[in-house]
């Protein structure tokens, strides 16, 4: 593989959208970052800025009035992206999946490509899910 | 021009964004020790501009790509200089116009956290030049001469001399690293300030070469930092090391501080102290 | 043949300018004023083939013209103390009074000087002065042509009063081109008192209270500048008995001697360059219409009291006159800068700036070394081009959109972009290495290097300059961007501005070589291959950058835009987001003026007092 795709596996720039959490997957998305995870040994920063990330990780139902901001954020990144859905109300909607304000799910907006269970889902499960995106992402660019 | 000025200027032009790339990796490994944790790759700015180039995305203004490639031909332009061993104070206003460029393409940009970033942004290039200035003018005033070579030709450290520049090099290395607490108009990797300042609205290919624009920039000035210690080769790289360390230390030991604050207290006090130590070398 | 181009040079423009009020029709008035600058253009060239030269032509140099200067010297304030006695103004008055009995007492307690070895005798220098004033004053003249009618039009004047506007325009080429030329200080004073009544009328010429007011200001300054030259004058005529400026600045003559009249050259030389604490009448010059501010500020009017500077500056080298001198323009171009950083009003930003650059070619008098006095001419003549430029740019945006606030430019470029661009160009040179502004700068600090505080107030005046022009250049880019309309733009208009940005340039880029010209030869050999040598190589830097940026705009401006990121906020149209209850938001943006650091009523008067005690040290220090 050349270089320029070696390095789209190997610099991913993270993006973290709240789209309706209790906050508690967000404590284990940002325990990530810290000295007992690191993400960073896998070229992982957290950006705050989607024109410059590369994963989008998401936690949280989505509803009406935030539909449209994930929508923006994601069509806002460059392409090739990765968008993870967190946590049990990412996945699916959770508990909340029946209530009336609630769609659903991330996957009811935009595309998702790797799911973490949970509720919090740990945060060795985020970090696997970033690598199994990257390995997908991978497979993507060697067809390429 | 001689051949060798070619040479170096030619070596400049290839070594000195790979030697600046390099100096990020190692900012990063070290500050991540310093945190106690492993750290990314060495190489893993050099992932990260290759990443970044072969991204595909809109521009968020027709002309942030026009301002980009001027940056980074300025920026590559001052480390071309100082290899040559021309002026040192042209090097330093071609490096500034590098800044201004970067400052402008914020402004065209579409975000207003980009061009709240250009303001901030204005307000560092006001904050660190005039004490970058005096400190070259006291470098030139006890090594004799404005360009590079006599610079690094002084026998004796020029730190014995000029003790009082050392506070407002760091500051400038600080605020040019956009390192904590002059991290005001764009932070650096892993932090966040204004989203991401200046830089909010470059992205993709634009971007990656804004970084290297970046890589250039801090080589000249830690190498302008080691002109202190200039007796040999290595004492430079020690020098131009221990700037970095010490700034990484202060960037992991402090918070960020507001423009008003960097304006109306560090600079000046920075200022005045070079221009104590510049006073000082003309009443001997 | 050289003193028909003299006499081109000097008179042929009063003469238009007669027949511009004769004649009244504006057709004629356009072929006329076309003419002069053509005729203008001839001059300059000719003169310069033959540089350096001395003549005598006639009308500088007989008997009549001698006594005409003569008489001069109490009809020019006799008329001031007219003007001044009309309005009850009591600077004016006074100070009219002194001009008068300085000349009464030089006619009768004073014998004669003997007349000039030469009256004409053209160096470098005033060649300099001559080709700014013939050049960039005359683009400045035929922009008047199609701005002079929209203004009068906006007015609503039944009787037209273009004809004595263009007559006191015109006319003030000439004297100019008369000041940089006369060799005789008699003469040389007519020019300058001329200017005087010149710059009086011009900022006047609107008749509203404000015009008024700043008219008379600049009157009363001027005449306070006018005293200073005149006792100058005397002075060194009873010292010397010498009115022969070539001869005077000669540094084997004052050896020993008291510097007393040098200093007060100087400071005459101050006042008219507008120089920190006589800041006030280059500010109230703002009110006159764009051409006005464009000629008093870029080519001519202020250019004449650095011109003073400059001529002096063999005297001066070395000197502790030549030290505060030098001190003295520091310290305006640190102040003046600071103040232009707070400002928001465009106007005043470009005056501000003025006076900032005006500070620096007299720092270069002052140091008054071949060395820092070619980079002084330098500056004069590129500043020239780049500030007449940004005037007219301004001015024709003033006209587009009626109001001259930075705040109010934002986004120019979608609106008249040719004009914005030319602006920002203008911006980009007055900072940008290698163009000419900068290199001046940069050759003025490596020149200072024997003072080390006027090199700090440099490197601190140089900073806030290209943070003031960095915004300046980024506001008229920034904002909405709206489908571009080509607005309709006379050819009259938009000639000169191209000519400008094209002389700012391209001046720009040849500033090594008129360097390399304007030295001596002993130094002259080694200047391109110093520091300047630096430049043709920074030349193809920059012009790789240019085209490599070209390409990628020609690429870029034809790319659909991303939507811009307000934290997520969708946007539908460009600088508003859709936000709460689904309604769409307006962003506004706004610089950031810091003006509780540089506000104008903050520093003015504490930097204007700075600058008076450094003034009194000039004299001071010449008397002891």
């Amino acid at each position: 593989m050349s270089f320029l795709k070696t390095s789209q596996i190997k610099s991913p720039w993270l993006m973290h959208f709240d789209c309706g959490s209790c906050n508690g997957c967000d404590i284990e998305t940002l325990a990530c970052l810290t000295p007992v995870y690191d993400v960073e040994r896998f070229g992982i920063i957290n950006v705050g800025n989607p024109r410059h990330a590369d994963v989008l990780v998401v936690t949280g139902t989505v509803n009406p009035r935030n539909a449209e901001i994930l929508k923006n954020i994601y069509s806002q990144m460059p392409d090739p992206k990765l968008v993870i859905a967190v946590g049990a109300c990412g996945c699916s909607g959770g508990v909340f999946r029946e209530a009336p304000n609630v769609l659903g799910g991330v996957d009811k907006v935009i595309p998702v490509d790797v799911y973490v269970p949970g509720c919090p889902a740990k945060p060795e499960a985020i970090m696997d899910a970033v690598v199994t995106g990257l390995g997908k992402l991978k497979g993507i660019l060697e067809a390429s | 021009m001689n051949l060798t000025t070619f040479y170096l200027a030619v070596a400049g032009l290839i070594l000195a964004p790979l030697l600046g790339g390099l100096v990020a990796g190692v900012d990063r490994v070290v500050t991540a020790r310093l945190q106690s944790r492993m750290g990314p790759p060495l190489l893993q700015p050099f992932y990260d501009v290759g990443k970044l180039w072969s991204k595909i995305i809109a521009p968020a203004s027709h002309w942030q790509g026009l301002f980009v490639r001027w940056a980074l031909v300025a920026s590559l332009a001052s480390d071309v200089l100082l290899a040559a061993g021309a002026d040192v104070l042209m090097c330093f206003f071609v490096q500034a116009a590098s800044a201004s460029f970067v400052a402008v393409g914020a402004f065209c940009g579409s975000s207003p956290y980009s061009k709240l970033g250009a303001q901030r942004e204005l307000f560092q290039l006001l904050a660190y030049e005039p004490v970058f200035l005096v400190a070259i003018l006291c470098m030139a005033k006890v090594s004799g001469g404005f360009d590079a070579y006599s610079f690094m030709a002084s026998q004796q450290p020029l730190l014995f001399k000029l003790p009082l520049l050392i506070p407002g090099l760091l500051f400038v290395v600080l605020v040019k690293l956009r390192k904590s607490p002059f991290d005001i108009s764009a932070s650096h990797h892993m932090h966040q300030e204004v989203v991401r300042g200046v830089y909010t609205d470059y992205a993709g290919r634009d971007f990656a070469l804004l970084e290297i624009a970046h890589w250039a920039d801090v080589v000249v000035v830690l190498w302008i930092c080691s002109f202190m210690w200039a007796t040999s080769a290595l004492s430079m790289v020690i020098t131009a090391g221990l700037f970095l360390f010490a700034a990484l230390v202060i960037d992991n030991i402090s918070a960020r501080l507001t423009w008003r604050h960097m304006l109306k207290v560090v600079a000046p006090a920075c200022l005045i102290l070079a221009t104590a130590n510049l006073l000082w070398l003309y009443m001997e | 043949m050289l003193d028909a181009y003299i006499g081109v040079l000097v008179l042929w423009p009063l003469v238009a300018g007669l027949a511009c009020l004769v004649l009244q029709s504006p057709g004629v008035r356009s072929a006329l004023v076309l003419a002069t600058g053509a005729a203008l253009a001839v001059g300059a060239l000719g003169v310069a083939s033959q540089a350096p030269f001395t003549a005598n032509p006639g009308f500088l140099s007989s008997e009549t013209a001698l006594h005409v200067a003569e008489a001069a010297a109490f009809v020019f304030p006799a008329y001031f103390l007219l003007r001044g006695l009309m309005r009850k103004h009591l600077l004016v008055i006074l100070f009219s009074c002194a001009q008068l009995a300085l000349a009464a007492f030089g006619v009768t307690q004073l014998p004669a000087a003997p007349a000039a070895q030469s009256a004409v005798v053209c160096d470098g220098l005033s060649l300099a002065l001559l080709l700014v004033v013939s050049f960039a004053g005359s683009f400045i003249c035929i922009f008047a042509l199609p701005y002079m009618k929209h203004h009068e039009e906006h007015l609503h004047l039944k009787v037209s009063r273009q004809p004595g506007f263009f007559l006191v325009l015109l006319a003030f080429l000439g004297f100019m081109n008369g000041l940089a030329l006369s060799n005789d200080l008699r003469m040389f004073e007519l020019f300058f008192e001329a200017t005087t009544l010149c710059s009086f009328l011009l900022i006047g010429h609107d008749n509203t209270e404000e015009a008024k007011t700043s008219a008379f200001r600049a009157l009363w300054i001027n005449c306070l500048g006018g005293v200073f030259l005149h006792s100058g004058i005397l002075l060194a005529q009873k010292q010397f008995n010498l009115v022969d400026i070539s001869a005077l600045v000669n540094p084997a003559l004052w050896t020993g001697a008291s510097m007393l009249p040098i200093a007060l050259l100087a400071l005459a030389g101050c006042v008219k360059a507008a120089q920190m604490p006589f800041q006030s009448w280059l500010l109230g010059a703002m009110v006159a219409p764009t051409p006005v501010s464009a000629l008093l500020h870029s080519s001519t009017m202020v250019k004449a009291g650095v011109f003073i500077c400059l001529r002096l500056s063999p005297v001066l080298q070395g000197t502790v006159t030549g030290k505060i001198l030098l001190l003295v323009g520091a310290f305006t171009f640190f102040a003046t800068s600071a103040l232009a950083l707070g400002q928001s009003n465009a106007k005043k930003i470009l005056a501000y700036s003025t006076i900032a650059n005006l500070g620096l070619i007299i720092a270069c008098a002052g140091i008054g070394t071949p060395v820092a006095v070619s980079a002084g001419i330098v500056l004069l003549v590129i500043h020239a081009a780049t500030k007449g430029l940004l005037f007219l740019c301004v001015g024709d945006m003033e006209q587009t959109i009626g109001s001259r606030d930075l705040e109010d430019l934002r986004g120019m470029v979608s609106k008249s972009p040719v004009t914005a661009l030319a602006a920002v160009a203008g911006a980009m040179a007055m900072i940008l290495p290698p163009l000419g502004m900068l290199v001046g700068k940069w050759a003025a600090l490596e020149a200072a290097a024997q003072s080390p505080v006027a090199m700090v107030l440099m490197a601190l005046g140089s900073a806030l300059g290209v943070v003031c022009w960095v915004r300046f250049a980024g506001t008229l880019l920034s904002g909405k961007a709206i489908k571009p309309k080509a607005s309709p733009t006379s050819a009259l208009t938009s000639m000169p501005i191209l000519a400008m940005l094209a002389s700012a340039v391209g001046l720009g880029m040849a500033a090594p070589w008129l360097n390399a010209l304007l030295l001596p030869e002993a130094s002259a050999a080694s200047a391109l291959s110093g520091g300047w040598g630096l430049m043709p190589s920074l030349f193809v830097v920059a012009m790789l950058g240019w085209i490599i940026g070209m390409k990628v705009l020609g690429r870029q401006s034809a790319a659909t835009l991303s939507t811009p990121y307000i934290g997520g906020l969708p946007s539908v149209e460009k600088g508003t987001y859709v936000g709460p209850l689904g309604r769409t938001w307006v962003l506004s943006e706004g610089n950031e003026y810091a003006t509780e650091l540089f506000g104008e009523a903050k520093l003015t008067k504490f930097l204007g007092a700075l600058a008076g005690a450094l003034l009194l040290a000039l004299v001071g220090g010449a008397i002891i």
